[in-house]
């Protein structure tokens, strides 16, 4: 018995230090370093604006860029009838629903670029009451560690009433 | 080698250190599940909005169900304070942390991570000798215990800062001082509100200043990463990581991270329980503290403190410790040996050491020292 436990022991120590030191060497696969102990890996901030993109007065043939202020803006569903849209409608945690103005990127400036991205994605497939917006845009100004800004846009189609509905 | 490693998995030892590192680590878990009924309350259930699972979409659990993890979290929490089936509520508790993790990376913050790790681990250790509150029943447990998992969390206290100080090193703009440069800048006022002078941090935000303190950091996290292992270098070591996160918890924001290493750092603890003897004169206000603030503060269990008997010897003692090795100290020496084991006054134990070196004072001949006692 005693050496049942014993070779569970050892066991469960290899097992345990093994995957320790996997998730330590992979932490830079992912986007957040996650499970990598990489503590303050960078001092970079972040600041996004959000971008709708509709049919242009025109007619049918081209898109044009509407600006949203604070998260929120107004819009048609199918059937005519007019919907307040918030982006906190979908997306809660405050780091990632913050509009035009620049804040700490946690994790590093990857980590929120990738979590923006996630969000734009969950909100872009969960547009049911917006039967006028074609696109969104997010444009993501990262300032990594003091540097100068750059920006990163990125652009998800709607994919209007008929997206299911559920978590991403 | 084989059989140096089946000796420590095998080895045995005093748990009563880890008792108080249980309950600070029921503490934290506490907390944290507490915030995460704030924040069902504050944000409600997170797989109703956005998030982002590591594990398959089925396997995030239902709201109700989610409300049960949180109060299960509670709960647990309460039986590790207590002490009550405190070993599987333990590692029930890390394990449900995990599992949260992995349902939403969004919510993963390393000392979530490390605290859920560590649960689990402490779980595995006999921390359940002392500071319980609640008597399970049954027969008085063993004071000793198997220390393989005590072994494991020092490894893994040796990996988060290996793998913090090695990712630190491979970064150019980390070593170069970029990084805290610009940490230092955007923190400051967090520094200032905690009572850190502004001229510091103004100072420690130029360039040379920054890439001398990177330099610093990085050595301090990877030197600890090996000190820690190292009988005569530990108690530096440990002291110099005492001030090194208390530094980081009061010019960043890092939750419960540096509470969570500093409380980690009782798995470095000798495991042996009251070998070191503490005699006070308890006529005299001086040995009546040292004695209450031994019944009180010795949470490791380092000193078998008693009084002596009052005599009529002028200008005796008020205590006298006998280390370990058998030498007996009083005055400047004694409360170096003090604050080297008492974890409240450990942050002291340097500077005392340093002035106590400079002095044969306190060192007690054998003769003295049985006249005193």
């Amino acid at each position: 018995m005693a050496g049942v436990v014993s070779h569970a022991r050892s066991a469960f120590a290899i097992a345990f230090i093994a995957a320790q030191v996997a998730l330590v060497v992979t932490a830079g696969r992912r986007p957040d370093g996650a499970f990598g102990f990489r503590m303050f890996n960078e001092s970079s901030t972040i600041q996004v604006s959000l971008t709708r993109e509709v049919i242009a007065p025109g007619g049918p043939a081209g898109l044009t860029r509407v600006p949203v202020t604070a998260g929120e803006w107004h819009a048609h569903d199918v059937h005519g009838v007019a919907h307040t849209i918030a982006w906190r409608d979908r997306v809660r945690r405050p780091e990632l629903s913050v509009f035009d103005v620049e804040i700490s990127a946690a994790y590093g400036a990857n980590a929120q670029v990738a979590r923006w991205t996630a969000a734009l994605d969950d909100v872009a497939s969960h547009l049911d009451h917006d039967a006028e917006t074609r696109r969104l845009v997010l444009d993501i100004t990262v300032r990594r560690n003091g540097g100068e800004p750059e920006t990163i846009t990125v652009v998800r189609d709607v994919r209007g009433p008929t997206a299911p509905a559920g978590g991403s | 080698m084989l059989e140096r490693l089946g000796r420590i998995r095998d080895a045995h030892g005093a748990g009563v250190a880890l008792g108080p590192l249980r309950v600070a680590l029921g503490g934290m878990l506490l907390w944290q599940s507490l915030d995460a009924a704030h924040e069902l309350t504050r944000l409600g259930y997170f797989g109703d909005h956005f998030h982002w699972p590591y594990l398959p979409e089925a396997l995030v659990p239902s709201h109700a169900a989610y409300v049960a993890v949180v109060a299960t979290r509670v709960c647990l929490a309460i039986m590790v304070l207590v002490g009550f089936a405190c070993r599987p509520a333990l590692t029930a508790s890390g394990a449900l942390g995990l599992y949260v993790l992995l349902c939403d990376r969004l919510q993963f913050h390393h000392n979530r991570y490390s605290l859920a790790l560590f649960a689990v681990l402490v779980g595995l250790t006999p921390c359940d000798v002392s500071f319980r509150v609640v008597d399970g029943g049954g027969p008085p447990l063993p004071r000793t215990g198997p220390l393989w998992a005590v072994r494991l969390a020092q490894v893994q206290v040796s990996i988060i800062y290996l793998a913090s100080g090695g990712s630190k090193l491979l970064d150019p703009a980390w070593r170069g001082g970029a990084v805290l440069a610009d940490r230092i800048a955007r923190h400051a006022h967090i520094a200032v509100a905690k009572g850190v002078p502004a001229w510091l941090v103004d100072y420690l935000a130029r360039p040379a200043s920054a890439s001398a303190l990177s330099k610093a950091a990085i050595l301090t996290e990877l030197a600890l990463a090996f000190a820690l292992w190292s009988r005569r270098m530990r108690v530096a070591a440990l002291w110099w990581g005492v001030w090194f996160h208390l530094v980081i918890q009061l010019t960043t924001k890092v939750e419960v991270f540096s509470f969570l290493t500093v409380a980690m750092y009782a798995v470095f603890v000798t495991p042996d329980e009251r070998t070191r003897q503490l005699r006070f004169d308890p006529t005299t206000a001086l040995g009546q503290a040292i004695g209450l603030a031994s019944r009180w503060l010795d949470w490791f269990a380092r000193f078998d403190a008693k009084p002596w008997e009052p005599d009529d010897i002028e200008g005796a003692h008020a205590f006298v410790i006998v280390r370990r090795d058998g030498t007996r100290v009083t005055g400047l020496r004694a409360a170096a040996t003090l604050a080297r084991c008492v974890p409240i006054l450990f942050p002291l134990w340097a500077p005392l050491s340093l002035v106590a070196a400079f002095t044969r004072k306190g060192e007690l001949s054998p003769t003295r020292d049985a006249a005193s006692e």
